[in-house]
């Protein structure tokens, strides 16, 4: 199997990719680290709340709100579309076409977040979940996505192959599902908004078709893509792609109840989001056997795959049995709820991604990373770091939400309780914060040496396979 | 999914089931819930909010205070939301029809607000808020961003904050909260959900079925008949 991986291909379709997907790329990493920063604020914030709170611009709940606005407009969507636009360009069999609309499209994008962040921090938040921007933002954000995704759907409409691969199903999906989203949420909440409580059900049906039809579709293109090049197998169970793919598309922005279980909406809307939490784990099932071969390997990238489809699926089945009433009534509101956003986006997403990238960037610049000492450290932190953080947080909110459920336990006892947890996940927010500025770092210095075209290796490459994707075993 | 445009269609009917599902469906059950009318008190409820408080929810928004403070509280037998005094009933969805942006919120690091200013044996006045907006506790940050400290000039402002002890202001000054602290608080002064509202009533428990009756049913149909 090593013969197949140490000879990374690197097309000519590449050549056309590397500039739209490298600008992608890099704000990508711009923004992990920013969120990093304000999430470690956030952390600390729970342990010694006077900490930065004569600060108007980051109050706790300003900075909650601008470090997950960092992480999913910023990180996540920057760097799930690249690996998605490569993706629909390389199986498409064709030249990355429309490049510069990407490139425009990525510096609107940008700037778009970037007023954002700051409308966010000067107090013009929208208090809707995965939804912070400002309204006068959500426009421009709307055009510049069309104008970066045009590329990725040429790739998909001029594709030179007879038949699809899942990989570009799902980047397809999230390349059109984004804006109907994002548009009718719109609509909804802001330019002509519904009344009371159900703008908390339009809300969650946002949020959770963002998470479900969008972030987890750009990372999964990303999985399915990797996984079969680097193992250098065709994927078992394969027949089974399609079912899992349409019950993550056609169940996936149901799950929106389930955050408002007990709430001052219908009943049947919660106990919707609880039935389509649990069918929902067909697709994770089906996402874990087809990938499976991800966690049979050695090498950077599948490592980095195979911890985030791990995450992946501990999340989907998390997801589905606490969305159970008997067990959220206790981890409702609690630091739980949070400890299973970070499995799913720092954990399960963050990871593909980074073995994604891990895997795109050598062949986007031509030249191995710049450093292989700095994935192995990058892999230490990120995984210790989540496996922290997860954890921590989780038994947080576990002791928090029995202490809840003791009406006479005071808050000051409640985080006095709670706060070797939070130091851990302190901690932990410190760690990935070092590993995420390593890969910032590692990228910024092989980009660069691309750029300057330094001592360029013609005959091979890829100095050493082995700490692009050790294929060691 | 050779047949780009039967794909397409896929994506777009899954998407709009869910939207036309969730986000229409509970607009149409409760799109148009309208006030209630209390014979009894010759007003109906929820009470239209005062402007001062309407503004002030933008700024409990703005501050983003719904990070830590939830305002749902949940039914009596689930969870202990009515054991620690946030409220009677649950809160239910006419509670919310006049509020321009409803903070339900999703933690509770703090305590639920919903009914702020309808706590029993007595709810917190102005004075108790602005004092802990102002100078914190252990487990609330003190937002002294929202106060002007300035000299007396003349006659001491009547809204000044009364502190005390190391709090207090040096000899001269004075401690004011700003028109956003003063709108904050009346929104926090607004909140009250007292009112029971026929579906906030929790059902009556069905009683045993007696040997020989027609099950719980006709037990309610009784009882009913009785009041």
């Amino acid at each position: 199997m090593s013969s197949v991986s140490s000879q990374p291909e690197v097309t000519a379709h590449d050549a056309a990719a590397r500039g739209p997907i490298l600008l992608l790329l890099g704000s990508a990493l711009k923004w992990l680290v920013l969120a990093g920063v304000l999430s470690l604020v956030t952390s600390i914030q729970l342990i010694k709340p006077d900490f930065l709170a004569d600060c108007s611009v980051l109050t706790h709940g300003r900075a909650v709100a601008l470090a997950e606005t960092a992480f999913v407009y910023g990180w996540l969507a920057n760097a799930g579309l690249g690996v998605a636009l490569w993706v629909l360009a390389r199986l498409g069999g064709e030249a990355l076409r429309a490049g510069n609309w990407t490139m425009v499209g990525t510096a609107f994008w940008n700037l778009g977040v970037t007023v954002g962040c700051i409308g966010i921090a000067t107090g013009d938040a929208t208090s809707f979940s995965l939804l912070q921007l400002p309204r006068y933002v959500q426009p421009l954000l709307a055009v510049a996505y069309a104008a970066i995704g045009v590329g990725g759907v040429l790739a998909w409409t001029g594709r030179r192959t007879a038949g699809t691969y899942a990989s570009q199903w799902y980047a397809v999906a999230a390349l059109f599902l984004f804006p109907w989203l994002f548009t009718a949420a719109q609509v909804v909440l802001f330019w002509s908004p519904v009344r009371g409580t159900m703008q908390a059900v339009a809300a969650g049906w946002f949020a959770q078709g963002a998470w479900t039809l969008w972030l987890a579709p750009l990372a999964l293109s990303g999985a399915y893509y990797v996984v079969p090049k680097v193992t250098g197998r065709t994927l078992p169970s394969y027949d089974f792609a399609g079912l899992g793919f349409w019950t993550l598309i056609f169940t996936g922005a149901w799950t929106g109840g389930r955050h408002l279980i007990g709430g001052p909406v219908p009943a049947w809307i919660p106990t919707l989001g609880i039935v389509a939490c649990s069918l929902l784990l067909f697709h994770t099932l089906i996402v874990g056997l087809n990938l499976r071969g991800a966690f049979f390997q050695s090498g950077a990238v599948l490592k980095f795959t195979a911890f985030g489809l791990a995450a992946y699926l501990a999340g989907g089945v998390l997801d589905a049995l606490f969305s159970f009433r008997s067990l959220a009534e206790i981890t409702q509101f609690t630091h739980f709820t949070t400890a299973q956003q970070q499995l799913a986006f720092t954990g399960g997403l963050s990871m593909m991604l980074f073995g994604s990238i891990y895997f795109a960037v050598p062949r986007l610049t031509g030249r191995a990373w710049a450093s292989g000492g700095m994935i192995s450290l990058h892999k230490l932190a990120a995984t210790g770091g989540v496996l922290v953080l997860v954890g921590s947080l989780a038994m947080a909110g576990w002791i928090q939400g029995h202490a809840l459920a003791e009406a006479k336990t005071s808050f000051a006892e409640i985080s006095a309780r709670t706060r070797p947890w939070l130091l851990a996940a302190t901690a932990a927010q410190a760690l990935l914060l070092f590993g995420n500025l390593l890969l910032a770092v590692n990228f910024l210095r092989s980009v660069c040496a691309c750029c300057c075209g330094e001592s360029a290796p013609t005959a091979s490459p890829f100095r050493a396979p082995g700490v692009m994707e050790a294929p060691a075993s | 999914m050779k047949n780009g445009f039967v794909f397409f269609t896929g994506l777009f009917v899954a998407l709009a089931a869910s939207w036309g599902g969730i986000v229409l469906g509970s607009h149409r059950q409760l799109g148009s819930l309208a006030p209630f009318y209390s014979d009894g008190d010759s007003a109906s409820f929820p009470a239209r909010p005062a402007g001062l408080a309407a503004r002030g929810q933008l700024v409990y928004a703005d501050l983003g205070c719904a990070a830590c403070h939830t305002q749902q509280v949940r039914r009596p037998d689930f969870g202990t939301d009515k054991a620690r005094g946030w409220g009677d009933r649950q809160s239910v969805a006419r509670d919310y029809i006049f509020q321009v942006r409803p903070q339900l919120g999703a933690s509770r690091i703090g305590p639920d607000l919903a009914n702020l200013a309808g706590r029993k044996p007595s709810p917190m006045d102005d004075e108790d808020l602005f004092k802990l907006l102002y100078a914190g506790t252990a487990t609330h940050p003190a937002y002294k961003f929202l106060f002007d400290e300035r000299a007396i000039v003349g006659q001491p402002t009547d809204t000044r904050l009364r502190l005390t002890g190391s709090l207090a202001p040096a000899a001269g000054r004075e401690i004011v909260p700003t028109e956003r602290a003063q709108t904050l608080v009346a929104y926090l002064l607004s909140l009250n959900t007292t009112f029971e509202f026929p579906e906030a009533r929790p059902l009556p428990k069905p009683p045993a079925p007696a040997p020989g009756a027609h099950g719980a049913h006709g037990a309610k149909k009784k009882e009913e008949a009785k009041k």
